[in-house]
């Protein structure tokens, strides 16, 4: 009964969906408040019906009703029901489902927000928002329905994939999904906006840079949580390995990260109005490419455990997508004329288009080498592999570039900058590098490329710490002590300084990586228990294995003395888990992990008698890349507080005074 | 100002410090051969992996390939010679690095291609948008030209009023 209601429930949204993409348009082209605002509650029982359908499915599996045919191919009777919440988006259907309720959830905020303060876009913005909930539901109603029963019950379900059953397999995929779908809504304002011939009046921009904001937040916690989970899980130390589905992830992350830095430069100046059409038109295709190639594309990866042909469906939507959005923006590109003029090569714009086209180049980069060997096969028969190497070469310098202009770019005032201006203004920053790059040239182990980077960083982080010293202080000068001047620094000019905070987190992220990528030391040793080894300070005594058996898994847990000089750390005890059922192993590494470094054993292969072999890391800096996260988001809630409104101010001008050019 | 300086100099020698304390290792007691078959293995693909080097994959295969590079290596071959071993048996999928050659030459050359054309792009798109114009400006006799850095200082006394200006303040400019 309950698995029906839900069924129903998924059949009476389409419909709901459907008609609210039709009252929408029509309430539009009618002139019919009334239409439209019909349109938006067809758009909000969506909401519902589809929480009457996750509820219907959430049963089958408290109830552990194998008759529905998603819940026996992703539960089993011995599976603890917290894992209730993996098994919903674990497998094709259910995680269309997820997406689905996720998505509109978010729409249905985003709806009631924009219809209060942009009246004319709203139509158009519920109208592509419901269209994508469209798809989503048309495909689970017509082809992968998530509460469809089988002919036959079996008595126990296949059980869920032992790789999902970690802590981090319990947000990295909900967050991604999230972050992947949510960049429609910031789409669907941008679009909605030049369909209703706004595209020339910039009111959009708000709440386009407030969803784009979102939208990026949550795709930077997506990829920073899974790079969390492959490092901890996965067992071979390391944390991002350019593998499709990543690279899939992370391009529209850079799209994004683009979106939300030239959509200020509309705010503040009127320009790049077609830009940032195209950026976001660019952003929502590349999450939905992103989308294709986690559910199975012809790229092989080690993500593929929700494959199907469903794939293919997701690039034919993509593709009507941006048909579509090509021919709205070519048909109201003339609406998308700058109000500003370009003044000068050297002004706080043109450092955000650069930063824009290094970060396209970034993206094109990444697709280039993701689909190359597709490419490579049908041109030449031959498979070729685009690895690591190929995309650290590349992306590397323009990745490190894009730093620098995170340095410079808040130095240079808009329009006009004069080079001694700038020289000035970068004069402490680049004493800050100088400095750095001096030590390690004299102190630190050789490696050029390391030094250049962590210059890079240095001189962001002084400009950041100049500037708000300085603002700091010229604050306590006038009254406030120092902890208040700082508060109030900040709070006075939010967005910019809720930047500076995620520019920081940034640098914390880039040290990391650099840290990591290039002075981590790793041996591979073959141990019997008694045997000790050392890698850099650290001693290590391998001193045996426990077993244990579970119904499903078969455990190996090696216990570890361990000593850094002659400090004692602990015991360490990493594991591996071997699932004959699944054909798989998955191991666990045991960290310790400082600010300095993490210290990482994981084993791979245990041998009668206790002897194994086991991997030893040092993986420096590896903690500021988790770190991070909680500044970015810090940083974006900042940047995205609401300010009081502004007091008129007024200021005597010459009489006839008339600039030339605005 | 004095004290700023002091301030920002302590926080550099704080970071320098920490920077220097994380890269401490230099990894050269490590063996020669552990790392020379580490590189390696970096840069073999596992075949039957989806998407994994041989350093990364769990797989047998993977694990025996580590041990041939590793047998090999002892015996003195040298590291193209592993390479050219594995792509007879694989095919050049087995290399994590396109070869330089032949058709995968197109995925090395075309990236810096890209970022010249980028470059390109940004050039000559600054200098489109320096010249348009969306609304014409009329300038009537009876107003008054003012050159480009006075219109410069009255910008800034607006935007800072306003408190739009978010720059530090250049003392040349006239104010």
């Amino acid at each position: 009964m309950i698995v029906e209601s839900g069924q129903l429930a998924l059949v009476l949204a389409l419909l709901a969906t459907g008609y609210a993409v039709v009252a929408s348009v029509m309430g539009v082209a009618r002139r019919s408040p009334e239409l439209v605002m019909s349109g938006r509650y067809g758009f909000y029982s969506t909401v519902i019906l589809l929480l009457v359908a996750t509820a219907a499915l959430v049963h089958a599996f408290v109830t552990n009703d194998f008759s529905v045919r998603y819940v026996a191919e992703n539960s089993s009777l011995s599976m603890p029901k917290a894992y209730t919440w993996v098994a919903l988006y674990a497998g094709n259907a259910g995680s269309m489902l997820f997406l689905a309720i996720i998505f509109s959830a978010f729409a249905l905020v985003a709806v009631g927000t924009i219809r209060k303060r942009l009246p004319y876009t709203a139509p158009y913005a519920t109208a592509i928002m419901a269209m994508v909930l469209l798809f989503l539901l048309a495909v689970m109603v017509f082809l992968a329905n998530p509460l469809s029963r089988l002919d036959v019950v079996p008595l126990d379900g296949q059980g869920i994939n032992p790789l999902l059953v970690h802590f981090g397999m319990f947000i990295h995929p909900p967050v991604q999904m999230t972050g992947l779908i949510v960049v429609a809504i910031p789409f669907s304002i941008a679009m909605g906006a030049l369909l209703a011939g706004k595209g020339g009046n910039d009111e959009w921009v708000d709440l386009g840079r407030t969803w784009g904001m979102i939208a990026w937040l949550i795709l930077t916690l997506g990829l920073l949580l899974g790079s969390w989970w492959a490092y901890t899980i996965l067992g071979w130390g390391g944390y991002w390995a350019w593998d499709p589905v990543e690279n899939s992830a992370l391009m529209p992350w850079l799209a994004m990260t683009a979106f939300v830095h030239s959509i200020m430069v509309q705010k503040r100046r009127g320009m790049f109005r077609m830009w940032n059409m195209v950026i976001i038109i660019i952003g929502f295709t590349l999450a939905q490419l992103g989308m294709f190639i986690n559910r199975g594309g012809p790229v092989p990866s080690v993500h593929s455990f929700a494959q199907s042909a469903m794939g293919w469906i997701f690039l034919g939507f993509m593709a009507f997508t941006l048909v579509a959005s090509i021919a709205v923006f070519v048909s109201k590109v003339d609406t998308l004329k700058s109000r500003g003029r370009l003044e000068s090569m050297l002004s706080r714009e043109s450092a955000f288009l650069a930063q824009n086209i290094a970060f396209l180049a970034v993206a094109f980069v990444t697709l280039w080498g993701t689909v190359f060997p597709i490419f490579s096969e049908t041109a030449s028969d031959v498979t070729i592999t685009v690895g690591q190497p190929f995309f650290n070469l590349v992306n590397g310098p323009l990745l490190l570039f894009i730093v620098f202009l995170m340095g410079v770019g808040p130095l240079l005032p808009w329009r006009r900058a004069t080079m001694g201006s700038l020289i000035r203004a970068l004069r402490i920053p680049l004493a800050a590098a100088g400095v750095i790059g001096l030590i390690f040239m004299i102190v630190g182990p050789r490696q050029p490329v390391a030094t250049v980077a962590f210059m890079t960083c240095a001189m962001v982080l002084a400009g950041i710490g100049h500037e708000w010293v300085r603002g700091t202080q010229s604050r306590h000068r006038k009254g406030e002590n120092y902890a208040k001047a700082f508060i109030m620094l900040l709070s006075a000019n939010r967005p910019r300084y809720g930047g500076y905070v995620v520019h920081i987190s940034i640098i914390m992220l880039a040290a990391g990586a650099i840290g990591s990528s290039f002075y981590s030391v790793q041996r591979d040793l073959v141990m019997s228990p008694g045997d000790t080894e050392t890698i850099g300070e650290y001693t290590f005594t391998y001193t045996g294995t426990t077993h244990q058996s579970h119904p499903d898994r078969e455990e190996d847990y090696a216990q570890f003395e361990v000593y850094s000089g002659d400090t004692y750390l602990g015991e360490m005890e990493p594991f591996r888990a071997v699932y004959p059922d699944f054909r798989i192993a998955s191991t666990r590494g045991a960290i310790h992990s400082t600010p300095i470094e993490d210290f990482y054993i994981v084993p791979s292969d245990f041998s009668d008698g206790g002897q194994a072999v086991f991997r030893v890391l040092i993986n420096p800096m590896v903690w500021w890349m988790w770190a991070s996260g909680p500044i970015m988001i810090l940083g974006t809630l900042l940047a995205l507080a609401p300010r009081r409104e502004p007091s008129p101010a007024t200021l005597r001008v010459p009489a006839g005074m008339r600039p030339a050019g605005v | 100002m004095k004290n700023s300086k002091t301030i920002l100099t302590v926080a550099l020698a704080a970071l320098a410090i920490l920077a220097l304390a994380c890269t401490s290792n230099t990894g050269d007691d490590i063996p020669e051969i552990e790392r020379k078959t580490h590189s390696l293995n970096k840069a073999i693909m596992c075949p039957v992996c989806p998407g994994e080097s041989i350093d990364q994959s769990q797989n047998p295969l993977a694990v025996s390939m580590r041990s041939i590079v590793a047998e090999k290596l002892t015996d003195g071959w040298t590291g193209d010679q592993i390479k050219d071993f594995f792509v007879e048996r694989y095919g050049p999928s087995v290399l994590l690095e396109p070869p330089r050659e032949g058709i995968s030459l197109a995925a090395w050359v075309l990236p810096p291609m890209a970022v010249v054309v980028a470059i390109f792009a940004v050039f000559i798109g600054l200098r489109w948008m320096r010249r348009t114009t969306a609304i014409p400006s009329a300038v009537t006799s009876e107003t008054t030209v003012l050159t480009l850095d006075e219109q410069e200082s009255y910008f800034r006394r607006i935007e800072a009023a306003l408190d739009l200006d978010d720059t530090p303040d250049d003392p040349s400019l006239p104010s």
